[in-house]
């Protein structure tokens, strides 16, 4: 049998709240439909029209075609591989090139895949009660916004003679 | 009149609703969907994820269509896009969704990470969803990479020399990384067929059901939003251990205050300094 | 719902799955990855190659500016996919196999500047003297004689002008004297030696050009590639 849910949380005061079932329901809840939904449907539509209107104002690039015997372009990542491309210039010689470019970021990839096991202080869910963590994040953070804007600085500054 | 009509309309659509639901259970299904409880404070924050559903909706929906008019050979494929943007009728306006979706599709998987991570959403049980959350993003990584080749312009072109250039200083395999992406020992034609490939059938194959995943795991653990939407159930916690630590103290009074492991007692004043 | 119904597996069912499980993996396995992987059989296990090996014009050399180095296209026959040879054989009349796939490469030709001083990879570059442009090419710029030939060749620097860091195109700068590269920073000698930033060593070299007596340049498609390191060749195309 299905009852339909009414969109409000059981009274909490039936329940013993222990470390266990705290996180299991949040204080307050809304419905997804049509609470939820309709916050998604103004952001979403938002991002349409911006798309809409960008595609009018700033169409999608399409340089000459490509020409491989030229000695005049300068090739330019998109603009979420600057911090990469960036990354790529601080590691000289054959070692360094494959240790910067391939493993360096393999194994990001793999911490990344293990974040969920590296930091398991399993009650302090947010940010300021565990500083490890979220130093480490804002880190990231940092290094990848500096090294993009190395990356601007360094494509507007190259010589053009 | 129209009050029998309205009667009979209501009547119908109900037999239709009740006809759909025996057979398929959609109706309950749906109602499962639409009016799971989900946390109220943060909405606006957990529009982050749906963005990105939404935008990645947009790449396919618009790739679909690009590909009416693309030619994916090195002779036409340059022209074939040019058309678009020039000849075919909104070819301007799907492109530039195709191109402009993919960009902010990139910014948005970045602040839906960033909202995942500090606020501890990948902790248990929901592990493997930030875990397929992860492939999901190497796999846009890879679709960004693969369709900026496809329109075979200098941008695209290069970037794509220098990204396979990287491939092929992979230890122990980078030869074969790059002779793959490649499909030969120099970059031609056969790239540019393999990059098509990849772009258009093998990503994006291996992302929807990902997708899929990645949805129905948020809908087993539901949302976990964030620590402030928990903020009277972790005080009443707090309110109850202390409560619970007074009575202890003072049932064992004679016996001194009863052994408290160093982290519990360190996680319980941790609590005690966030409920005030 | 129904109850489940958990029945044992016999050993004959084991052998049925152990089988069928086999057949249509080994299907759906070894022939999809040998058709995804063949150009790395082909290139990698066969030493294959995409380019015709055959010699290329490039320009004469009388062209090549006596003060700094001049970048002529060379087109190599590319026989990739869709511009294999057994296509035109088997249909000679049709306009398709007509189609001729062209591998352009731009070349760097200047004159061998003397080094002064030798430098090191990855600290400092060579300290190069002026270029040095043979005489005779004032007079003539045909009809070489053998000596002459040889001697074009000896002093003559015939480049990729892909990066040896990641393959983006380099051009010459003539206030700095210096290749540069425009993607990571890598800079280069007018002998295409490296001078400083990423690059793991100097520019490629084409290491079967010849210069025969109508003054012409020919190359074919093969590269300085240190052994061992062949993976990281310039992919220029």
């Amino acid at each position: 049998m299905y009852a339909p849910a009414t969109g409000k949380a059981k009274p909490v005061e039936e329940e013993v709240i222990t470390e266990e079932n705290v996180f299991e329901r949040p204080d307050e809840t809304i419905g997804f439909f049509p609470g939820q939904v309709l916050k998604d449907g103004y952001v979403s539509t938002f991002i349409l029209l911006a798309c809409v209107v960008l595609s009018y104002a700033a169409p999608a690039p399409l340089t000459e075609p490509a020409n491989t015997a030229t000695v005049e372009y300068v090739p330019r990542p998109e603009w979420f591989f600057f911090f990469y491309e960036q990354m790529l210039m601080f590691f000289p010689g054959y070692a360094l090139i494959s240790f910067g470019a391939v493993v360096v970021p393999t194994i990001f990839i793999g911490l990344l895949f293990a974040v969920p096991w590296l930091d398991r202080s399993p009650q302090h869910y947010n940010a300021v009660s565990r500083p490890f963590a979220s130093v480490i994040g804002i880190l990231v953070v940092v290094v990848v916004v500096l090294n993009m804007l190395l990356a601007v600085s360094r494509i507007m500054n190259f010589p053009t003679a | 009149m129209i009050g029998r009509i309205k009667t009979q309309t209501v009547e119908a659509s109900q037999f239709l609703v009740d006809w759909m639901e025996h057979r398929t259970g959609i109706v309950t299904m749906l109602e499962h969907f639409l009016y799971e409880p989900v946390p109220k404070r943060g909405a606006w924050l957990y529009t982050l994820g749906s963005a990105v559903l939404f935008t990645i909706t947009l790449q396919f929906l618009t790739g679909i269509l690009l590909l009416f008019y693309y030619a994916p050979t090195t002779d036409d494929a340059w022209n074939s896009v040019e058309y678009i943007m020039t000849d075919a009728y909104f070819g301007q306006l799907i492109r530039g969704i195709h191109y402009w979706s993919a960009n902010f599709l990139m910014a948005f998987i970045g602040l839906h990470m960033g909202q995942v991570f500090f606020s501890g959403g990948y902790k248990s049980p929901r592990e493997l969803n930030w875990i397929v959350g992860v492939i999901l993003l190497l796999l846009v990584v890879g679709l960004s990479f693969t369709g900026y080749l496809l329109r075979w312009d200098q941008d695209g072109f290069w970037a794509s020399v220098v990204g396979m250039k990287i491939g092929s200083y992979s230890p122990f395999v980078g030869g074969y990384v790059i002779h793959f992406l490649l499909g030969g020992d120099v970059v031609g034609p056969a790239t540019l067929s393999r990059f098509f490939a990849i772009h258009v059938w093998l990503l994006p194959a291996m992302i929807a059901p990902l997708i899929g995943a990645h949805l129905f795991l948020l809908r087993r653990h539901g949302v976990f939003g964030s620590e402030f939407e928990y903020t009277d159930r972790i005080a009443k916690l707090h309110e109850r251990q202390r409560l619970e630590e007074y009575a202890r103290y003072e049932a064992d009074e004679d016996e001194g205050e009863p052994y408290v492991g160093r982290r519990d007692r360190a996680d319980r004043e941790g609590y005690e300094r966030d409920g005030e | 719902m129904a109850e489940l119904q958990k029945d044992p597996i016999t050993r004959s069912d084991f052998l049925g799955f152990g089988v069928m499980g086999a057949i249509v993996g080994a299907i759906l396995t070894i022939p999809p990855a040998a058709f995804v992987l063949s150009p790395v059989i082909k290139t990698d296990l066969l030493g294959e190659s995409d380019v015709g090996s055959g010699w290329v014009e490039v320009a004469s050399v009388s062209e090549v500016s006596a003060e700094e180095p001049s970048h002529f296209k060379v087109e190599f026959p590319l026989e990739q996919v869709y511009g294999e040879r057994a296509i035109q054989k088997k249909y000679p009349g049709s306009q398709k196999s007509d189609m001729k796939y062209k591998l352009d490469n731009a070349i760097w030709l200047s004159w061998k500047a003397p080094i002064k001083q030798q430098g090191r990879q990855g600290s400092t570059g060579d300290i190069v003297g002026k270029p040095e442009r043979p005489a005779f090419l004032d007079q003539k710029s045909e009809g070489f004689t053998e000596s002459e030939r040889k001697e074009i060749m000896s002093r003559l620097n015939v480049l990729s002008n892909s990066c040896a860091h990641l393959g983006c195109p380099v051009r010459w700068f003539p206030h700095e004297q210096l290749f540069l590269c425009p993607c990571h920073g890598g800079m280069y000698d007018i002998n295409g030696g490296w001078v400083g930033g990423p690059p793991p060593r100097g520019m490629y070299r084409y290491t079967e050009a010849e210069v025969r007596e109508n003054g012409k340049l020919y190359v074919r498609h093969k590269y300085d590639i240190e052994p061992g390191l062949d993976k990281q060749q310039p992919y220029v195309v």
